[in-house]
């Protein structure tokens, strides 16, 4: 360290930047001992102010003795603070040993003082061990709070490379027993380091995780809307085949081995299942508004989104004329929206309830069959109170059903129906888990 | 290097010709030489895992606080028993030989006898469930009770145990018990039925340890001279800036960079930090009246809201902590004011409080303690340092007691919860608590060579002794954001010294 190099560095600091210094900030700044950075300090204080005087102002820090009787008033002046202290003499009862035998502990006193208050403060110290230069500062200090910037400087500034061998360079004391393992989440690095890196990008990870699973989600969800409603399996297989664009090509890869593994009649499945989906108003309903408010929100595939939805423009035109039509549950699709709108996935969540089990028979061409409702209904009771109660209705119902019977092997109605009733409700209630 | 040396030598000289300072007497080439060997002695170091709760499902939080009452009434009463035997056996009055009588219900009139039980204090001012239902309805909250004593000393003293309760009067009670410690009473029941006590005894100190039993088994051949425990309690940390050069002298101290070679090689003797709870000041989960209110009266938000946390103060923390670290290992008890649990025992900060210094810490599935650097630990915390018993409180406990006497030191209180072998007897009556079921661990088994609360108004110590030989010293740890004190304590002789850390602000 060329001595010419700690005043530059300080006349820089100090009276160019008009930058409080502490001996620590220095000791960092230049990477010498602190007790050289001390002397530095004195050094440098000595010779502005033979220059010229009162161009530079200290604070000094003393340790020592204090004069006893400056013991009680505390040079923070806080023991009168003491208001809970209570002086009364101890109970008599209690066998509290000998206490005018304490012996005053001994007390070591560091003061952090202005070169203003010097001498007053070290007339007040009956020993003093030792004393320097605390910091440098272009003029007096109203408040010496300021000169904790400069530790934040070290904090902020000096606190790369590894702590355990600060004692080496700084002169602080060393322990060659504290051990340091280095993790991967916090950086040996500035204090903000972890803030900055930790903090944000446990976030970000998750947020990119979340990304693609909600992509994946999205993508799913057409599907399982689409088939949800009445067989869930040939369901997708369906669809995909309907739209019949990119989101099938997306959906091989995943779903589409699935299905092909037992749809054997798979062309026309899904010509039966196309006009069977028509069959479902309220789903399809519900499903297509859901799809259109989230679609923006996730781009996983805009050509695929924008085929996917001209498919469903396409639906909901037929569906709107088979709304028309349909009078079986004037309450349902009313409800499905509502849930649709701020949950698509749960779209299915709400159809539970409205159509849980149905027995179908499917006879020439027309679907019969019964489900159960769930119905408000307002009765009196015995006292005379109106209560109201949702209940399980059955109605029946009568919808057209896809003419193709044939192309419906027996495997396949059988899964249709099996899993009408089985495997939609397990999904819902796998999907409203999802959702919260 | 060596050329700044003998040019800075003559002006420090200077200066330093007035004081007997360390320049005076060396020379800066030895400084620089001493500088650079300060060391520290390894900490000898075994925490006690005694109040740690367990974790997840196991803790229950449903269980009723009598179980706790009746473990310390059925584990005490043996000892209390004892004293009592010892003591009043051979008593007689008017020829009348003391009886002891199984439970406090038994208890004849006009017979002398002697009953052993648990003490419980009706307080017209103690906090009551119900008046704090009827405090809602205040407009304006009553100021916090320095004392639940009610003036006109309509204040009532039972004993009770399993079977029921008595009232007891007489002067020897006055202000030397509180509720939930274990007594034995000698009197006579008078006429209104109310027991007249003329004398009292309790359990005292239990057994204490030797230095170094619990190592005993497998000795070291050699141990290094032990060096001094470093206690600070109530850092208090804000966040604001006034309180950082108090906290930076605190660190340059402790590290050994601030004074000169005499004071840094004090320093450098310290072979552990202890900071005793209220590290910073406004984290309690829950939120004292005034903050409360304060929040209340803000925008309502459901749920937690975010936006209202100050990262600041935790992160100083953690800063301050990871400076010391590479030079010396911490134990960080919670306290009052810190966000840990409120219930006693409070369990340990959360690492995830210490991104920076937790680096010097076990990862907590590798260990729960951390023998050298960070060790985050209980409140209440017990430990073997340097082969001595030490226990150590964030200081609600004494708080809470000195609300239920007048006139009492903090460390009476502190030697009474000892002699009562409660840590903390008022504890599931008006200080939160963990309802333990099968074993209470507030109850004091073996006796601590050193028992230390903090966040004290100022700093007090004191040796006291037990009937057996014991000898504990009791320190009252200071709050170092008023006081700026550290409190030292010689490891090898457990002589106390303190140093104090201070400002000199500008006059005006």
């Amino acid at each position: 360290m060329a001595e010419e190099s700690y005043k530059e560095y300080l006349a820089n600091r100090v009276l160019t930047e008009s930058q409080p210094i502490t001996y620590r900030l220095l000791s960092r700044a230049l990477k010498v001992n602190v007790n050289v950075a001390k002397r530095m300090l004195y050094e440098f204080y000595t010779t502005q102010t033979a220059k010229k005087p009162k161009s530079i102002h200290a604070t000094y820090l003393i340790a020592g003795k204090k004069r006893s009787s400056e013991d009680s008033n505390g040079s923070n002046g806080h023991d009168g603070d003491d208001t809970v202290m209570r002086s009364s003499p101890f109970m008599s009862s209690l066998p509290a040993p000998e206490e005018p035998l304490e012996k005053p502990v001994p007390k070591t006193s560091i003061v952090l003082v202005r070169e203003e208050e010097l001498e007053k403060t070290k007339g007040r110290f009956e020993e003093i061990t030792s004393i320097h230069v605390y910091s440098l500062e272009p003029g007096p200090l109203e408040n010496l709070n300021l000169l904790a910037v400069c530790n934040q400087e070290i904090v902020d500034n000096y606190s790369s490379g590894d702590p355990l061998d600060r004692w080496g360079i700084y002169g602080s004391i060393r322990n060659p027993y504290v051990k340091r393992r280095t993790t991967k989440h916090t950086p040996v690095t500035a204090k903000n380091a972890p803030k900055a890196t930790g903090k944000p990008t446990a976030p970000a990870k998750e947020a990119k995780k979340e990304a693609p699973a909600a992509a994946a989600q999205k993508e799913s969800t057409p599907d399982e809307n689409k088939s949800g409603r009445s067989t869930p399996q040939p369901g997708p297989a369906a669809s995909l085949k309907r739209t019949d664009s990119k989101s099938k090509a997306k959906k091989d890869t995943a779903a589409g081995d699935l299905f092909k593994s037992f749809a054997k009649t798979k062309p026309k499945a899904k010509e039966a299942e196309k006009p069977k989906e028509e069959d479902e108003p309220m789903q399809g309903m519900s499903e297509d508004e859901g799809d259109d408010d989230d679609e923006p929100a996730v781009k996983f595939d805009e050509e695929k989104a924008a085929a996917a939805k001209k498919a469903r423009e396409d639906r909901e035109k037929q569906l709107r004329e088979m709304m028309e039509a349909d009078v079986d549950m004037p309450d349902a699709p009313t409800e499905e929206e509502k849930d649709s709108q701020d949950a698509p996935i749960d779209k299915e969540a709400p159809s539970k309830p409205a159509e849980s089990e149905a027995t179908v028979t499917v006879q020439g061409g027309r679907r019969r069959g019964r489900r159960r409702v769930m119905k408000k209904k307002k009765v009196k009771d015995e006292d005379g109170y109106l209560v109201t109660k949702e209940e399980a209705v059955w109605e029946s119902f009568s919808e057209d059903e896809p003419e193709p019977k044939k192309p419906k092997p027996a495997p396949k109605p059988a899964a249709a129906k099996g899993k009408k009733a089985g495997a939609k409700g397990q999904g819902n209630i796998a999907s409203f888990f999802k959702k919260g | 290097m060596q050329g700044v040396v003998p040019m800075m030598d003559s002006p420090w000289r200077l200066l330093m010709a007035a004081p007997a300072t360390f320049c005076a007497t060396r020379s800066a080439i030895t400084i620089e030489d001493a500088a650079s060997d300060f060391s520290r002695n390894a900490s000898a170091y075994k925490p006690l895992h005694t109040f740690e709760l367990p974790t997840g499902a196991e803790k229950h939080y449903h269980h009723q606080f009598a179980d706790m009452y009746f473990l310390r009434l059925v584990q005490l009463k043996q000892a209390v028993k004892q004293k009592a035997h010892d003591a009043w056996d051979d008593f007689k009055l008017g020829g009348e030989r003391a009886s002891y009588v199984e439970r406090v219900l038994d208890v004849r009139q006009g017979e002398l006898c002697w009953v052993v039980g648990t003490v419980y204090m009706e307080m017209a001012l103690k906090p009551n469930v119900l008046d704090d239902l009827s405090k809602e309805h205040w407009i304006a909250a009553p100021p916090p009770r320095e004392t639940y004593v009610s003036p006109s000393g309509a204040d009532e003293l039972m004993l009770e145990d399993e079977s029921g309760r008595l009232r007891i009067i007489g002067d020897s009670l006055n202000s030397h018990y509180v509720t939930g410690c274990i007594l034995a009473a000698l009197g006579t029941e008078q006429a209104d039925g109310s027991f007249q006590v003329i004398a009292t005894q309790y359990a005292d100190l239990p057994r204490q340890p030797r230095r170094w039993e619990s190592e005993d088994a497998a000795p070291k051949a050699k141990r290094e001279r032990s060096g001094k425990l470093a206690l600070v309690s109530g850092l208090d940390i804000t966040g604001t800036p006034d309180d950082d050069l108090l906290l930076d002298l605190l660190v340059e101290y402790l590290t050994g960079e601030a004074t000169g070679p005499p004071d840094q090689t004090a320093a450098s003797q310290i072979s552990r930090l202890i900071i005793a709870g209220n590290s910073l000041a406004h984290a309690s989960p829950i939120l004292n009246r005034d903050d409360f209110n304060a929040k209340k009266s803000a925008k309502k938000h459901y749920g937690y809201d975010a936006s209202s946390y100050n990262a600041t103060p935790a992160e100083k923390l953690d800063s301050l902590l990871s400076q010391i670290l590479p030079s010396l290992p911490i134990t960080i008890l919670p306290g009052e004011h810190d966000p840990a649990n409120v219930a006693l025992p409070q369990q340990p900060l959360h690492p995830a409080l210490f991104p920076l210094s937790r680096a010097y810490a076990n990862p907590p599935v590798q260990s729960k303690e951390s023998l050298e650097g960070l060790d985050s630990v209980t409140n209440p915390w017990e430990a073997d340092v340097e082969g001595w018993r030490i226990l150590g409180t964030g200081g609600q406990t004494v708080d809470d007691l000195l609300k239920y006497v007048d006139d009492v030191e903090p460390l009476d209180v502190m030697e009474m919860m000892l002699r009562w072998r409660c840590i903390a007897p008022t504890a599931p009556d008006t200080l939160w608590c963990y309802p333990f079921q099968d074993d209470d661990p507030l109850i004091l088994r073996e006796c601590p060579h050193i028992y230390f609360a903090g966040n004290r108004e100022k700093f007090e110590s004191r040796v006291v002794q037990g009937p057996a030989g014991q000898q504990v010293l009791l320190l009252g740890v200071p709050r170092y954001s008023t006081t700026g004190q550290i409190v030292l304590v010689d490891m090898e002789t457990l002589d106390v010294e303190l140093v104090e850390v201070g400002v000199v602000q500008p006059a005006s």
